[in-house]
């Protein structure tokens, strides 16, 4: 309960002040967006099949789904886990780890955002998502896509609404330190708050928080593998422990990117002392075992689909086992556990942040390598024989066009921490550490930016 | 619930089985009189209109569906054209491919004669028209006229071929020979790609059972090309066929007023319509013919409702009953309906290029160039590098 120092001002510094090199990063995300926009408005003027390596399954020996729906698979599991990690902290009441719980929850719905925006890029179109949302009652009970839909808006809301309420408070102490121009949107934050409202908002929290870490696993662990295990044209799509096995990989990575990005706030606001070592530490434990499990559901994988596997499945098996890819993604996990368990056993010789930053990164890509593995792979191979050999083997590599606009996906989450940023605290603040904040007589909104 | 059911036939029978009946939301009576006049359409002693005449109205309020057949059934046996086109060029590749047959030739003698299920039985009351198609693989030889002809029909994109004809060695066919496998879409009476559509574009007509695809509505999240075993999907590419090609001349709306046929735009899903301009024109020639069938050299393709006994496919599935006839990946549960009739390809068949190639035909062919990866070949690296 205890141990957090957490201090206030310098929470909300960020809110105040502005560095340089804050504004030559936010140039460089902006250049990478408009990078970003200039690949996307040329998908949508050549269209998805003329720009991207997606082809036609079949006769062409292509692949219809690529990097995007790829990506897809990754950010919502970067969602999932982002979410599941600031609800555990609530939850169990784990206090030291508070002040990693908004940084994890902004990830969270950028996350969201970016898994959406992966479907509108895979479909080429971006007005056509309207069909599926005019269409969504009736296609609800069948298509998964249209449940894609669902899952993704049912997360957004509950992020959002936990986000928002856990910000009431906080924002109608604070207001007369945030930044003047953004009134409008605190306004509409705080909305009729009344300070006797925060323990029911607590208790609210609470709930919401316990209903969010039981549908991650039936979510991230569930319905989205289950959705592909109910295309069964596809080999490797499904197996007992693909739930399991996607929900592990799935925190992996989110738990990667709130490392990093809980390095990037410590130094970047100078927060070593309230985001501790400690913390950090922790966290590179968990992160290991996950990785482990990663590897073992890898090898169970292998195991099954290679010794005893039907003809189609075991083909599959072969196949992936011949990828450059697959042994990039073993080794980026070999190498990952083994320097994570150095830092924990060694932490003299082996722990420091940078290098923690580079295991998580390697870890985040290793498993965004799997999950566009996982999709390609399956649909590469044509699934029943006869057809198994007429057909092609498809081949699939994404054209510089999927690369700007899946990275830009990266860059646009990363555009929307640095704006976050200016607008709440990435912090939360609890009711003492307001306290020191009441106006006083000399601060009576002279502040500014 | 109990105790077992009587057995069928006894006294008792009739008493259980009208309980069961009793125990559902459903008129009893209603539905013993349906059951009774069912059996009486399979005996031949009414018929299906008289059937539907007593009973439409009825099943309708009952059920909440319209069983009638909502037209007379389409086209008594059309004459098809079945002389090669006179264009010198394919005469010319007619003739090519008919003595690469020859050579392999070997086949005409031995039929195996395993008569899968292939044709519905008979007197079923299922009167809804299903279009499909019965293709003779034992007399294809592969001059690939009709996939040429549906490029021609439909002005269907480069590398797109809505009829593809593998032509294929198995080996464990017996001796080394060539056969030939033609795979339209097969407009499957349970069709995967319609169940994961999520607009609802791709959808299975119910008056003719044709599988189409709204290119109004069709977003290209290429769900239904993912869940299709045959792999007969094409995103539309905006690259129509130079060099065969013409213009798509047919009329894009079908009878339900859906965009539905010719080529798709770009980004929006294609795939073989069984020709649906035709289908729906009021040109009576038109109506019950596809153009791949008309161009077929050797009569291999059987357009017709697979529901009328007396239909061209299940005319000719009956007059080759001695042949093997199959559903293509019957096993996967789609209900395809295209029969084949000929040797099944086995597991080891291996494709084969044959002297008629796409190539030839100026359509270029994804099974020997991956139009998928097309333009300046992706080096090894590169993914890498991207990385």
């Amino acid at each position: 309960m205890s141990g957090v120092e957490i201090d206030p001002e310098r929470v909300l510094k960020p809110l105040q002040n502005t560095s340089r090199e804050y504004y030559i990063l936010l140039g460089l995300f902006t250049l990478a967006l408009l990078l970003f926009l200039e690949a996307w408005v040329h998908q949508i003027t050549y269209g998805v099949g003329a720009v991207t390596g997606i082809g036609d399954w079949g006769i062409s020996g292509g692949v219809p789904w690529g990097l995007y729906i790829g990506g897809f698979v990754w950010w919502i599991g970067v969602a999932h886990g982002g979410i599941a990690i600031s609800a555990a902290v609530r939850v169990i009441n784990l206090d030291k780890y508070r002040p990693i719980a908004r940084i994890a929850e902004v990830l969270t719905v950028l996350a969201l955002a970016m898994a959406a925006l992966n479907i509108v890029l895979s479909m080429g179109r971006p007005d056509r998502i309207f069909n599926t949302i005019v269409q969504w009652p009736f296609t609800v009970h069948h298509s998964p896509l249209a449940w894609d839909i669902a899952v993704i808006s049912l997360y957004l809301v509950l992020t959002l609404t936990y986000m928002t309420l856990s910000l009431r408070s906080e924002i109608s102490a604070v207001r007369h330190r945030l930044p003047k121009w953004l009134a409008p949107l605190y306004a509409l934050i705080t909305l009729g708050y009344n300070p006797d409202e925060d323990e029911k908002i607590d208790q609210i929290l609470w709930w919401l928080a316990v209903a969010i870490l039981a549908l991650v696993p039936l979510l991230s662990g569930g319905v989205v593998p289950w959705l592909f295990s109910l295309i069964a044209a596809q080999p490797g799509w499904y197996g007992a422990a693909a739930g399991a096995a996607m929900l592990t990989e799935s925190i992996t990575s989110a738990l990667a990117l709130v490392l990093i990005m809980t390095v990037v706030f410590r130094q970047a606001y100078g927060w070593q002392d309230m985001i501790e070592d400690d913390i950090l530490r922790d966290l590179t434990i968990v992160l290991a075992f996950l990785a482990l499990g990663t590897i073992w559901f890898t090898m169970h994988d292998v195991l099954t689909g290679y010794y005893i596997a039907p003809v189609n499945i075991g083909a599959l098996t072969a196949g992936m086992l011949e990828l450059n890819f697959f042994w990039i993604a073993i080794g980026g996990l070999v190498l990952s556990v083994v320097l994570l368990f150095g830092m924990i056993g060694w932490p003299k010789w082996f722990f420091n942040t940078p290098l923690l930053v580079g295991v998580s990164a390697l870890l985040a890509i290793t498993i965004l390598n799997k999950k566009v593995m996982f999709v390609v792979e399956g649909l590469m191979y044509p699934t029943q024989p006869p057809l198994t050999n007429l057909y092609p083997t498809g081949v699939y590599s994404p054209t510089l066009v999927e690369w700007i606009l899946f990275l830009g996906t990266i860059m646009l989450a990363g555009f929307g921490f640095l704006v976050i940023t200016k607008v709440i605290p990435m912090i939360e603040l609890e009711k003492e550490e307001r306290e020191l904040l009441k106006p006083t007589a000399e601060t009576d909104g002279t502040e500014g930016e | 619930m109990a105790d077992l059911p009587p057995k069928k036939g006894d006294p008792e029978w009739e008493e259980w089985a009208e309980d069961i009946l009793d125990s559902t939301e459903f008129d009893t009576e209603l539905g013993k009189q349906i059951s009774k006049d069912a059996l009486r359409i399979a005996e031949g002693e009414l018929s299906k209109a008289e059937f539907h005449e007593r009973y439409g109205d009825e099943v309708k309020a009952e059920f909440g569906v319209d069983e009638r057949p909502t037209k007379p059934d389409p086209e008594p046996d059309n004459t098809m054209p079945r002389v090669p086109g006179d264009r010198n060029q394919t005469r010319r590749n007619v003739l090519k491919a008919m003595g690469g047959a020859a050579a392999a030739v070997g086949l005409a003698g031995c039929v195996s004669a395993s008569a899968d299920d292939g044709s519905e039985s008979d007197g079923n009351p299922d009167s809804d028209t299903q279009i499909g198609m019965a293709i003779d693989t034992e007399r294809c030889i592969a001059c690939l006229q009709c996939s040429e002809a549906c490029k021609e029909e439909n002005n269907t994109d480069i590398g797109v071929h809505w009829p593809y004809v593998f032509r294929y060695e198995d080996e464990h066919a017996g001796d080394t020979r060539e056969d030939f496998l033609t795979r339209h879409c097969q407009h499957c009476s349970e069709p995967s790609c319609t169940y994961v559509c999520p607009t609802q574009a791709r959808y299975r007509r119910t008056e003719d059972g044709i599988v189409l695809t709204d290119y109004d509505t069709c977003v290209g999240c290429k769900y239904c090309q993912v869940a299709c075993p045959y792999g007969v999907n094409y995103l539309g590419k905006d690259e129509p066929n130079e060099v065969v090609g013409s213009e798509f001349e047919g009329d894009r709306v079908g009878r339900d007023g859906r965009t539905v046929g010719g080529n798709p735009p770009k980004g929006v899903m294609g795939k073989c319509t069984y020709c649906v301009h035709r289908q729906d024109s009021d040109d009576p020639e038109l109506q019950g013919t596809t153009a791949c069938e008309q161009a077929c050299p050797v009569d291999v393709i059987h357009f017709g409702d697979m529901n009328d006994r007396d239909s061209d496919p299940r005319e000719h599935l009956r007059e080759k009953e001695g042949s093997n006839q199959y559903r293509l990946l019957d096993e996967v549960g789609n209900e395809p309906n295209i029969v084949y009739i000929g040797k099944r390809p086995s597991k080891d068949a291996e494709p084969v290029q044959g002297p008629v190639s796409y190539e030839e035909l100026n359509m270029r062919d994804g099974n020997y160039d991956y139009v998928g990866a097309q333009d300046e070949a992706p080096a090894d690296g590169e993914e890498g590098d991207a990385a």
